[in-house]
């Protein structure tokens, strides 16, 4: 039996972000939230392991109103029960990573499985910070996880070597993108999930922001966009190109 | 400014020695023992000795910290690095700026560039912070003529215990120096296909690069040839994309590139919006012939 907590993350749908033409900065109110892309992989991992050790999977979200979608989605992928901490102002990982922590003490768990670093703020920061905060120790960068008595055990992969890794529960694991391909629920799953009760509370840990944004807006792209569908026309040019470069 | 800077791996170090002895004082720790990074103007180079996790290394970098007068430390963003970072801030009751691809300090505030939202912006921000980690190539490792001083520190205990270690069959190459660059993506279709983008490459004499999905998820090419947010940042001269989407993670790797190419079969792929040259067509078919006249 492993009991496990998995952080799910919302984010704006990064494919339908769109730059504003005459400010540059993103327009997010025309781009919908959803479930961050490595968080539905922690979910998927944290559903495995309750299939093969049994146990208990609790999600848990720090959002805002439309937090209640993305809870439904993790319902419906296997998880059991859920939290949403609402309010949520955007990424702040210092205070965001205090506001879950808060919330996990109360949470009788073995193992806590988020995101190694998420697709849209990509800040890796998260699971140092928990388990600094918790006293808990992670195995991070995961790609497979095993469950051995108290212990708990990974396939670490970092940039110029893989390691085995392990430590004793409870314990923090951060997973890849790589560790899994997360399940689309049957349309049963989905219905039941709607009618699951979601679980919202306030935290009451203040907001500390160390951070101000003096500007946020897409990068001008000046590449010359000459589209051929004539491919031979197209080669003919491409090659005039790369041999002027390779003087 | 006094800055202790971090990494594992040493020429991520020479690196950020490089990049920080311009804006203030600098020592170094590394818990690799290969090539110390001695000659770039660390003061002292701290050699981590012991079982280097994420809890050992804040530890001693704490001691370090709270010991020696730092202003700041600057850890380079690896998986490790970026453990270290979020660990130690708590330690030192910090925040961290992350994932920094420029760093200046004014007025006792830190000024600095990430990319957001998964690399469709750049965010300007000012921090209050003593944690940074920075992109790997923040700036190109040039030696001073100075040399550090070298000492060791034997690191405690770590709650993380090593069982195996698995070297990976790494491609070798540089993509971040490569003049011209060929990268596939998805659209290659099968593994074979990499022989077709590696014949180009060779004609070109250029590095054979790839998206997460073909380095990652497949592995037709080694790790260490992904461009990407979460890859190599590369800026050659040409960037020849084939069969790449062009995901807006891919592209924040490759933006820097001064001409890109790209041969897709789809014509509202989003990677022609990111490309000065684009050719509508199987790559099959197109990159064959690029090879043949530019061998002759």
């Amino acid at each position: 039996m492993v009991d496990i907590i998995v952080l799910v993350k919302q984010m704006h749908d990064l494919e339908q972000i769109k730059p504003d033409p005459s400010t540059g900065e993103p327009m997010l109110e025309k781009s919908p939230f959803k479930m961050e892309t490595i968080s539905e992989n922690a979910v998927e991992a944290a559903v495995q392991l309750k299939e093969k050790y049994g146990g208990k999977v609790t999600a848990l979200l720090f959002g805002n109103s439309d937090a209640g979608q993305i809870m439904k989605k993790a319902y419906a992928m296997g998880c059991d029960d859920g939290y949403v901490i609402t309010e949520y102002t955007g990424n702040n990982h210092f205070y965001t990573s205090q506001v879950l922590a808060e919330k996990i003490k109360t949470i009788k768990h073995d193992l806590i499985l988020l995101g190694n670093q998420s697709a849209d703020s990509v800040t890796g920061m998260l699971a140092g910070r928990l388990s600094a905060i918790l006293g808990e120790p992670v195995l991070g960068n995961a790609v497979s996880i095993e469950i051995e008595g108290e212990d708990a055990k990974i396939k670490r992969v970092l940039e110029k070597n893989n390691y085995y890794v392990k430590t004793h529960l409870p314990a923090i694991i951060s997973v890849t993108q790589e560790i899994n391909e997360p399940r689309l629920p049957p349309v049963m799953r989905i219905m039941q999930a709607g009618r699951k009760p979601i679980n919202s509370e306030k935290t009451t840990v203040q907001e500390i922001k160390n951070f101000t944004v003096v500007s946020n807006k897409a990068p001008i792209s000046e590449r010359k966009k000459l589209i051929f569908e004539d491919v031979d026309k197209g080669i003919e040019e491409v090659v005039k190109v790369i041999k002027e470069e390779m003087r | 400014m006094k800055f202790l800077t971090f990494s594992e791996d040493n020429q991520l170090l020479a690196q950020m020695i490089t990049f920080l002895r311009s804006r203030g004082e600098v020592d170094a720790a590394t818990s690799s023992d290969r090539d110390m990074p001695i000659e770039y103007g660390a003061g002292v180079v701290y050699a981590l000795r012991g079982n280097a996790q994420y809890d050992s290394i804040s530890a001693a970098l704490k001691n370090l910290f709270e010991s020696s007068g730092y202003d700041a430390v600057v850890i380079a963003s690896t998986v490790l690095g970026r453990e270290v970072a979020g660990h130690l801030s708590v330690g030192i009751g910090s925040d961290v700026a992350p994932e920094l691809s420029s760093l200046e300090f004014k007025d006792g505030k830190a000024i600095t560039k990430r990319w957001g939202y998964g690399g469709k912006t750049v965010i300007e921000e000012t921090w209050n912070a003593r944690v940074f980690t920075l992109l790997p190539g923040i700036t190109d490792a040039e030696k001073n003529g100075s040399e550090s001083t070298l000492k060791d520190i034997q690191l405690g205990d770590s709650r993380v215990e090593i069982i195996s270690e698995e070297p990976k069959n790494l491609g070798g190459g540089n993509l971040e120096s490569a003049k011209i660059i060929v990268s596939v993506g998805r659209g290659l279709g099968k593994k074979e296909g990499i022989e077709v983008a590696q014949k180009l490459a060779d004609a070109v004499g250029g590095e054979i690069a790839g998206s997460r999905p073909v380095c990652l998820d497949y592995q037709w090419l080694s790790e260490d040839r992904q461009v990407g947010l979460s890859g190599k940042k590369v800026k050659p001269k040409v960037y020849i994309a084939l069969g790449i989407s062009g995901q807006i993670q891919h592209i924040a790797g490759m933006r820097g590139s001064k001409i890109v190419i790209a041969i897709n079969k789809d014509k509202s792929a989003p990677i022609f919006e990111e490309s000065d040259y684009g050719i509508v067509g199987d790559l099959y078919q197109v990159a064959p012939k690029l090879t043949e006249k530019l061998a002759a």
